[in-house]
């Protein structure tokens, strides 16, 4: 198989890169802020399901401690900014480095189970995570190894970079991080991990067998997820300013879970589709005056949905559907087949 | 292979979804919304088309439709599984309807717009903006979440934004811009605090839901006991509690016995712990006192006859039965307007909420602008009602706690009734000495 | 550190929330080593169950005797119906993916309940927890008894049944790999059907006796049914006895580190940390992959 080079790919970036400019450019002054917040985290929140993304579609591995890795990089992120003085950029850098090697040493025992195993593991280790998370709480500004202060005034929020204090340029910066988020991911499949990793999905042993070191790369990873989600939980921070533990509950890893598996896991577009699942729908329902339990109900069908029938999920399913529908279109404007215009 | 869209495939999704869907009608004929259960008592008459005569008014009161341009007002509360708060503004929204039924405001409707959050503080911020900046709402009112006051009293003060609300978070009660018609669990656990100490308990166990603020609730029992010299055992349990045996038999254990056990939770976790200790029969061995909270017939009625009279509750409003003007247009609002919201210290507030606006608006003279609206909320004074105890304020003092007088209530035979009447929350608490000493410098006599 | 009389009511306190967890548990467990499926909404289908039940009881539509049986049935037929719709075509696949489907069943009963049902106080009251006995400093009510005893007697029955029973080897065999259980003349679907169904009301009876002694709402029920996984993991989804034990051990931990307020508020951790260790110490030697063979 070649890879096809040419007009195709090149389309396809001038798309991407053509989408890429509106969002950044276009959208914030068509949009309230209120949207342009819900965009935000939209972001966010697809970089946090990249990681599960990677994870589960071209690894094979199940986590359910995805939002706890979040919880922890938002954790350390807001730790950062408000013990040093250190730029913005280097606090998303380090708190994601931070919960990486958090991720890794943590998944590294773990990862001598696989498949069902690994996921209640994960589980359990977020449960773990969480009952900790109530005691400490997140730093707000008060002093002590914790950072967290009581008072009536309600904390400080966190620090945003200087060059997007405003909740529009907050916005922007998110999706640029978000974009080279998405470009490090893809890197990641299209070279030697994303190799070994498929290697993996298909057969642990027959890859072992091959001498591709399966340990290492299940660790790789790992890695790779906790820091996606350790530099998402940094933009979380910023963008909200105060964090509770509320936001990074178990029900929350579940849906995740289910976004993850709708919008498709075979590809990266797929994440993308999953945070605009989680952030976007229940503010549009929201809008709407439907309730958020609906959207809990969805996702459960759509979990079922996705499993029996199109495992790529809505990333895969619905470029089908579109050609699908565009051939009924055709058949139906008269413009079919030559077979079909032969049989006349 | 002419599968049409997978079809088959499907099958089995349409037949969960059929029979979810055909469950759902069942339970919804035969027994759904159990909100008029019990709580609000058995044999009520079918709702009055007009109050009764010696109730208050709605608003004007003249029962002309309003018309015209609309007065937008709004609303952001919290509503997730486990936490609900929705029947606060709704009543307010009742009350709203039955104004707009009754004259307006001079005439004009009021539209509220009632936000739902999720514990985000990130929908929480982006909520408000849209309130203040999309929806162009006038002022803010009947707003309850856990986390709001804390996510958004800095852009309040930045644009100016009055807000009445039911508190909950500390910020609720310690920044300049918001004020709210209930006490807070830090001073309502201080008056369950003084009840027990009345009751002369020797020592005390002060438990609470570990949600963040719990050293700021704590503070204040802490001081209060102290000065009492009853010294105080702080617990926190994690909701949702899941072994509320071994939860009651600890508060217990460290009460001691002949000493008292506050609790500051939610009625269904209050519920749990009270229950598993008179189960395990511990509930005679401690004096039990509750915060605000517990204050619902539907724990009354949870409850049963086996703690009538046992249980000190903190009412920061009044029974929902009271005969006073306000409590019987409030219980006709509800009944006309919100059926389905029941009778409880969350309508209560709503109401409250909803009448303390509306008396606000019809004080502007001159245009309804987003400036004149909220300085109307701020300049609230002295507005009385039979639902709390003393008359309530804004005012702009840096901090609010206008609800400081409460009354203590115990179940009895399904529903709450009075057991101690209305006294002041101790100033030995620093919160209200200031807030007391403000009243005293800027309030009438 | 407290004394050893401030321990030992906590004895008991941990054995009832022992029971509690080990009916759950063995509950899952049952129908996984029928099917070879983890199923995630074993918790959320009994809570339903008990919404339902309180319903009725309230609107005074039946007799509670009547309300309770409803609430048990509807565990049967929900997991039956579940088992039946997406049993087969999901029953070639990993079990990681049929336990993931379970969890689309838990969401949309959970939302169900969220929708139907908002955040009050409300007890469902068994006639069994009225009546009780002194063990010690603590009243012990029959409820307790009961679930413990129900955990106990399924996890006996079960394992005699698929050890010595026809139905039950071929269950047995079903979830060891059914196609070779269909070739040889086994009824696989009828097979299947019965381990749902009785999955399902076992479901039940759990979501009403948890709803008795825990509390009636959605939240801590599902939390309770997460922290009961932990002494499936500890048995690694295998033995129904050492779910059993696992669970009242867990149960026991939970409850004895209660008392010391230094760590009490850490005491809901107990379940996740201990599965975390057994499991991890379990496979320190040797690979447990989890392939379309269960066990």
């Amino acid at each position: 198989m070649r890879a096809r080079l040419g007009t195709g790919d090149g389309v396809r970036l001038g798309v991407i890169a053509a989408l890429l400019l509106f969002c950044l450019l276009g959208l914030p002054g068509m949009l309230s802020t209120y949207w342009i917040d819900v965009l935000t985290l939209v972001a966010i929140y697809s970089v946090v399901a990249l990681g599960l993304n990677v994870l589960m579609g071209r690894v094979g591995l199940v986590s359910l401690g995805q939002i706890a890795v979040l919880a922890l990089g938002a954790w350390i992120a807001a730790r950062l900014s408000f013990a040093t003085g250190l730029p913005f950029p280097i606090v998303l850098l380090l708190s994601g480095v931070l919960t990486m090697v958090l991720g890794t040493v943590i998944g590294l025992p773990a990862l001598r189970l696989s498949g069902l195993y690994l996921a209640l593991i994960t589980l359990m280790l977020a449960g773990t995570i969480t009952v900790v998370l109530t005691a400490t709480n997140f730093p707000n500004g008060g002093s002590g190894f914790l950072g967290y202060t009581d008072t009536d005034q309600g904390g400080t929020a966190m620090r945003r970079p200087s060059i997007a204090e405003t909740d529009p340029a907050f916005y922007r910066y998110t999706v640029v991080v978000a974009a080279v988020l998405f470009l490090v991911a893809l890197w990641h499949v299209r070279s030697k991990p994303g190799r070994a990793w498929a290697a993996i999905r298909q057969s642990e042993p027959a890859a072992l067998a091959a001498g591709v070191n399966t340990t290492l790369y299940k660790l790789w990873a790992f890695a790779l997820a906790s820091f996606l989600a350790g530099v998402a939980g940094g933009l979380l921070a910023g963008s909200v300013g105060k964090l509770f533990t509320f936001q990074f509950s178990t029900r929350e890893s579940i849906l995740l879970l289910a976004v993850v598996l709708m919008g498709g896991i075979y590809s990266l577009w797929g994440a993308l589709v999953a945070g605009a699942f989680m952030k976007l729908l229940p503010a549009l329902l929201d809008d709407w005056g439907l309730p958020a339990d609906l959207l809990t109900i969805l996702f459960g069908v759509g979990i079922l949905q996705v499993l029996l029938t199109a495992p790529g999920g809505l990333a895969q399913q619905f470029p089908r559907d579109m050609a699908k529908l565009g051939r009924a279109l055709g058949r139906l404007f008269g413009r079919g087949s030559p077979a079909q215009e032969a049989a006349k | 292979m002419r599968k049409f869209f997978g079809w088959e495939r499907l099958r089995p999704t349409v037949a969960l979804l059929a029979l979810m869907v055909g469950l759902s009608m069942l339970v919804a004929a035969c027994g759904d919304d159990d909100d008029e259960g019990s709580a609000g008592g058995g044999a009520q008459t079918t709702a009055a088309p007009k109050p009764a005569a010696n109730a208050s008014k709605c608003g004007l009161g003249n029962g002309k439709k309003a018309a015209g341009a609309p007065i937008k007002l709004g609303a952001i509360a919290t509503k997730q599984p486990g936490t609900d708060f929705t029947d606060i503004p709704n009543t307010a929204k009742a009350y709203f309807d039955c104004v707009n039924d009754n004259g307006g405001i001079n005439g004009r409707p009021i539209a509220y717009r009632i936000e739902t959050e999720q514990t985000d503080p990130g929908q929480n911020a982006s909520l408000a903006r849209k309130l203040i900046e999309s929806e162009k709402v006038l002022g803010v009112v009947g707003n309850t979440s856990i986390i709001e006051c804390a996510v958004n009293h800095k852009y309040y003060e930045q644009k100016g934004v009055y807000m009445i609300g039911s508190g909950i978070a500390p910020a609720c009660y310690g920044t300049p811009n918001i004020a709210a018609v209930n006490m807070g669990p830090r001073y309502s656990s201080v008056g369950a605090t003084q009840a027990l100490i009345r009751q002369g308990v020797k020592k005390l166990v002060f438990d609470q839901s570990n949600v963040p603020g719990t050293g700021y609730i704590s503070e204040g029992v802490e001081v209060v006991a102290k000065d009492a010299g009853v010294d105080v055992v702080h617990l926190k349990e994690n909701v949702p509690i899941q072994d509320a045996n071994s939860v009651a038999l600890k508060a217990v254990q460290q009460a001691g016995d002949g000493g008292g056990v506050v609790l500051n939770f939610t009625p269904p976790e209050a519920l749990k712990i009270l229950q598993a200790a008179q189960r395990q029969g511990l509930q005679n061995r401690v004096k039990w006192g509750c915060s605000t909270p517990c204050n619902t017939d539907f724990l009354a009625d949870a409850l049963g006859s086996a703690w009538d009279d046992k249980l000190f509750v903190n009412a920061e409003l009044n029974v929902t039965d009271h005969d006073g003007p306000d409590s019987t247009l409030y219980r006709d609002v509800l009944k006309k307007y919100a059926p389905k919201v029941p009778l409880g210290s969350f309508s209560q507030m709503g109401f409250v909420e909803g009448r303390i606006a509306v008396d606000a608006l019809l004080k502007v003279k001159g245009d309804y602008t987003f400036e004149s609206v909220n300085e109307a909320f701020k300049n609230m004074e002295g507005f009385k009602t039979d639902i709390l105890c003393k008359p309530w304020y804004f005012g702009d003092g840096p901090t609010h706690v206008p609800n400081n007088t409460d009354w203590t209530t115990t179940p009895k035979g399904g529903k709450m009734v009075i057991k101690e009447d209305c006294f002041p929350i101790s100033d030995k608490d620093p919160g209200i000495a200031t807030v007391r000493k403000w009243e005293q410098e800027n309030l009438g006599a | 550190m407290p004394s050893w009389e401030d321990f030992k009511p906590f004895i008991v306190t941990g054995l009832a929330l022992g029971g509690v967890y080990a009916l759950s548990g063995v509950g899952t467990v049952v129908l996984y080593r029928a099917t070879g499926v983890l199923n995630l909404a074993f918790g959320a289908v009994g809570a339903m169950g008990a919404f339902i039940s309180w319903s009725l009881i309230d609107r005074g539509t039946v007799p509670d005797g009547i309300a309770f049986l409803i609430c048990i049935l509807f565990g049967g037929v929900v997991t039956l119906a579940y088992g039946l719709a997406f049993g087969p075509p999901l029953a070639g696949r990993d079990p990681l993916v049929k336990a993931t489907a379970t969890l689309g069943l838990a969401l949309i009963m959970l939302g169900a309940m969220s929708w139907i049902w908002s955040d009050k106080a409300r007890s469902l009251n068994l006639p069994t927890t009225n009546s009780s006995f002194e063990v010690g400093d603590v009243l012990v009510n029959w409820t307790q008894v009961i679930a413990f005893a129900l955990g106990v007697a399924v996890a006996a029955g079960t394992a005699a049944f698929l050890r010595f029973t026809n139905v039950g080897t071929a269950m047995r065999a079903l979830a060891s790999d059914r196609e070779i259980t269909a070739t040889l003349g086994v009824p696989v679907l009828r097979v299947e059907a019965i381990a749902w169904l009785f999955s399902g009301l076992l479901a039940g009876a759990s979501g009403l006796l948890l709803a008795n002694l825990i509390g009636l709402d959605a939240a801590t029920l599902t939390f309770l049914f997460i922290s009961s996984l932990a002494a499936t993991l500890i048995a690694r989804l295998r033995s129904i006895s050492v779910t059993l034990i696992a669970a009242i051990v867990v149960g026991l931990v939970s409850a004895l580190v209660t008392p010391i307020l230094e760590i009490s508020q850490y005491r809901d951790m107990a379940p996740f940390v201990l599965a975390t260790i057994a499991l991890l110490w379990l496979s320190r030697h040797r690979e447990i992959s989890f392939a379309r063979r269960a066990g």
